[in-house]
C-alpha cells in the first residue's frame, strides 16, 4: 500500500482518535477535571448500541442515542457523587475514584453483556470505496464527518455563546464565578455529562470496526490522554490536528514499522513533547 | 534509666512481640494450606502495596505505573531464573536494579510533570508495558513465562526450599517486616521529610531550600525496588509471570490498600491487603463480582472520608465528643448536672 494510501488510513484513524478526545479536552481545559473511566464509557457505549440493536432490534443510528443518553446518565450521576471533591478541588481524590468508577462499570457490563466478544452491525461498515488506494468504509466518513462536525460545534459554543462564556469563567476561577451568580457545580455536571456523552459517541461510532470486549477502554484513555496533551490542555483546534497527527503516525508505524508497537512509540513521542514542549501544540 | 529510655525500650518490646506474634499467626489461625495461602499472598500484595504508599502518602502523588515496577520484578526474576538458571538472591537483585533503572528513566521523563499529568503518564507506562510484554516473544506473550523453579536459598547446614505457601511464608514474613522497618525509617529520614514538605506545600519546601523536584524523582525511584521485591516473591509463589501483573487489579488492590485504612499509617497497607485479600480469597463472589467489590470500596471510602477509615474514625469519635459536649451543656444550664461533678479539693 502506498504512502499516500497510508495516510488516508490515518486520516480515518485519527478522526476517531479526534472524536474519543474532544470531551476530555473540554473536561480538562475548562473544568480541570479528569475522568479515568472515559475509556469505560466508551466500551459501555460500544455495548449499549450493540444491546440496542441485538436486543432491542433497533436500527444501529437510532441505538446511537440511546447510548448516548445512557453515557450521560452515568455520568451525571459520577459527578453528582464527586460535587464535593470537586468543589474542594481534590484531584488525587478524583483520579482514584474515576479510576474505581471505570473497574466497576468493567465489572458491571461483563455481568451485563456477558464475556463474549461482540459485533455491532452498521450498514456504513458493508459498503467501501477506495480513496488513494485505501479501502474506506463509509463509517469511516461518518466518522470523519461527526469529528470534524463535533469540534466545531464545541469551539463554536465555547468562544462565541454565553454558555461557553460561563464555562470559561468556571475554568478561570470557580470562586468569582460563584459572586456573579454561577453555580460551578451545575457547569462541572454540564461538562462532565458532555464529556460521557462524547466518549459514548466515539464508541458507538468507532467500535462497529472490530469486535468488542468489555474488557476494551484502557488503550482508549491513552489514546485521548495522548491526542489532549499534545494538542495542549483547552486547545480545542489542538485536539483535533493532534488526533489527525496521531492517526496518521499510527498508521505510518504500523505499516512500516510494527502495528503492535505503535501505541508504545506514540508514547514515547509524548514522552518526547512532556520533556520538549509540555503545553503541546498549545501557542502560550 | 531515663523515661524516655525506658519508653524506647519499652516500643521495641512491643515491636519484638508483635513480630513474633505475626509470624506465628497463620498457625494461630489453624495453620491449614489455605491460612498460609493468604498469609503469604496478604505479605507480598502489602510489600507491593508499601511501594506505593511511599507515593501516595508521602509524596503526595498518585503512580498509576505502579505495577511497571511490580511486573519488572516479577519479569526480571523469571527471564533470569528460567532462561539462565541464576540463583534467586542474584536474580532478586537484579529485578531491583532493573525496577529502580525503569523508575528513574520514567522519573526523569516526568520530572516536569505534575498532578494528574504525572498520573497520566505513569498510567499509559503501565498500559504500554503491557502491550510490550504481551506483544514480544521474548517475554513469553500473553502466555507469560512458565516453568520457574521453587524458591531455595541457602541456610546454614544445606537449603532452604519454599515446597509450599507455608515453607514460603518465613520468607514473604521476613520480607514484609524488612519493608515495613524500611517505610518507617525513611519516615524519620530527611528524605521522607522533605518528601512530606514537598507534599504539603511544595512552594513553602522550595522556598526553605527543598530540591523538590530532586525529591520526587529519589522517592519515585525508592519506591520502584520495593514493589519489585513483591514481584520478586510472586514469581515464585505463583511458579509463572504473565501481563496480568500489569492489569488493573493490581494497580486497585496497592490503591485500595493504601486509601481503606487511612494514608501514612505505617501497618496502614498491611491492614488494607489482608482485608482485601481475605475478601478475594475467602469471600469471593466471583471476578466480575469481585470487580465491582474492589472498585466499589475504594470509591466509597474516596466519597465519604478524606482519610480512609481513619478519617471516618476521627469523624465518629469528633461527633461523640461534639455530642457529649453539647448534652453536658443543655444539662448545666439546668443545673443537673453541675451538682454531680466532683468538687477540686483545696
Amino acid at each position: 500500500m502506498s504512502l499516500l494510501a497510508q495516510i488516508v488510513n490515518g486520516i480515518a484513524l485519527g478522526a476517531g482518535y479526534a472524536l474519543l478526545a474532544v470531551g476530555w479536552s473540554v473536561l480538562l481545559g475548562s473544568a480541570r477535571l479528569v475522568n479515568f473511566a472515559h475509556g469505560q464509557l466508551y466500551m459501555l457505549g460500544a455495548f449499549i448500541t450493540w444491546w440496542g440493536t441485538s436486543a432491542l432490534g433497533l436500527p444501529y443510528f437510532v441505538a446511537i442515542p440511546l447510548a448516548v443518553a445512557g453515557a450521560a446518565i452515568l455520568g451525571m450521576m459520577m459527578q453528582l457523587l464527586m460535587t464535593r471533591l470537586t468543589l474542594r478541588q481534590d484531584l488525587v481524590s478524583l483520579m482514584l475514584v474515576t479510576l474505581a468508577f471505570g473497574y466497576i462499570f468493567t465489572g458491571g457490563a461483563s455481568l451485563i453483556f456477558g464475556g463474549d466478544p461482540q459485533q455491532i452491525p452498521s450498514p456504513g461498515m458493508e459498503h467501501r470505496f477506495i480513496v488513494f488506494g485505501a479501502h474506506l468504509a463509509y463509517q469511516d466518513l461518518v466518522i470523519i464527518f461527526c469529528a470534524l462536525g463535533l469540534y466545531a460545534a464545541t469551539w463554536w459554543v465555547l468562544t462565541k455563546t454565553n454558555m461557553g462564556r460561563i464555562v470559561r469563567g468556571v475554568a478561570e476561577d470557580p470562586k468569582l464565578a460563584q459572586l456573579y451568580g454561577i453555580s460551578p457545580a451545575k457547569v462541572y455536571i454540564g461538562v462532565f455529562v458532555f464529556a460521557a456523552a462524547s466518549a459514548a459517541l466515539a464508541g458507538a461510532l468507532i467500535a462497529p470496526r472490530s469486535p468488542i470486549l468489555t474488557s476494551i477502554g484502557f488503550e482508549e484513555v491513552i489514546i485521548t490522554f495522548l491526542v489532549v496533551v499534545i494538542g495542549g490542555i483547552g486547545n480545542i483546534l489542538g485536539g483535533l490536528i493532534a488526533g489527525f497527527g496521531l492517526g496518521i503516525f499510527t498508521a505510518l508505524f504500523g505499516a512500516y514499522v510494527s502495528p503492535a508497537y505503535s501505541m508504545a512509540a506514540a508514547f514515547a513521542v509524548l514522552l518526547v513533547f512532556l520533556i520538549v514542549r509540555p503545553q503541546g501544540l498549545k501557542t502560550s | 534509666m531515663t523515661n524516655v529510655t525506658r519508653t524506647r525500650y519499652g516500643r521495641v518490646l512491643v515491636w519484638i512481640i508483635s513480630i513474633v506474634v505475626g509470624f506465628f499467626f497463620p498457625q494461630i489461625l489453624g495453620g491449614t494450606e489455605v491460612i498460609y495461602t493468604t498469609a503469604a499472598l496478604v505479605a507480598i500484595f502489602a510489600i507491593m502495596s508499601y511501594g506505593n504508599d511511599l507515593i501516595l502518602s508521602d509524596l503526595g502523588e498518585v503512580s498509576l505505573g505502579q505495577t511497571v515496577f511490580w511486573a519488572a520484578g516479577a519479569y526480571t526474576t523469571a527471564l533470569l531464573v528460567i532462561k539462565s538458571d541464576w540463583a534467586p538472591f542474584m536474580s532478586l537483585a537484579a529485578a531491583l536494579v532493573v525496577s529502580t533503572l525503569i523508575a528513574l528513566a520514567l522519573g526523569l521523563a516526568t520530572i516536569r510533570t505534575r498532578d494528574f499529568i504525572f498520573s497520566l503518564v505513569t498510567y499509559a507506562a503501565a498500559i504500554i508495558a503491557s502491550a510490550i510484554v504481551t506483544n514480544t516473544a521474548y517475554f513469553g506473550g500473553s502466555d507469560g513465562l512458565v516453568g520457574m523453579p521453587l524458591l531455595s536459598i541457602p541456610v546454614v547446614g544445606g537449603q532452604y526450599e519454599a515446597s509450599s505457601n507455608e515453607a514460603l511464608w518465613p520468607i514473604a514474613y521476613v520480607s514484609l517486616v524488612l519493608v515495613i522497618a524500611f517505610v518507617a525509617r525513611f519516615r524519620r529520614s530527611s528524605l521522607g521529610i522533605t518528601s512530606l514538605m514537598t507534599h504539603m506545600n511544595s512552594d513553602l519546601a522550595e522556598t526553605m531550600g527543598v530540591d523538590v523536584r530532586r525529591t520526587r524523582i529519589l522517592v519515585f525511584t525508592l519506591s520502584a525496588p520495593v514493589s519489585a521485591l513483591a514481584g520478586w516473591l510472586y514469581a515464585y509463589q505463583r511458579s509463572y509471570v504473565s501481563p496480568d501483573l500489569l492489569s488493573q487489579f493490581f494497580l486497585l488492590l496497592m490503591l485500595t490498600a493504601v486509601i481503606l485504612p487511612g494514608k501514612r499509617i505505617l501497618l496502614g497497607p498491611l491492614f488494607g491487603t489482608a482485608v482485601l485479600v481475605f475478601q478475594q480469597q475467602h469471600a469471593s463472589f466471583g471476578g466480575d463480582i469481585d470487580r465491582l467489590v474492589l472498585g466499589g470500596v475504594l470509591a466509597l471510602v474516596l466519597l465519604t472520608s478524606s482519610d480512609g477509615l481513619a478519617g471516618w474514625w476521627r469523624a465518629i469519635t469528633k461527633r461523640r465528643r461534639t455530642k457529649s459536649v453539647t448534652a453536658f451543656n443543655s444539662k448545666d444550664s439546668n443545673g443537673t448536672v453541675a451538682a454531680s461533678l466532683p468538687t477540686i479539693k483545696e
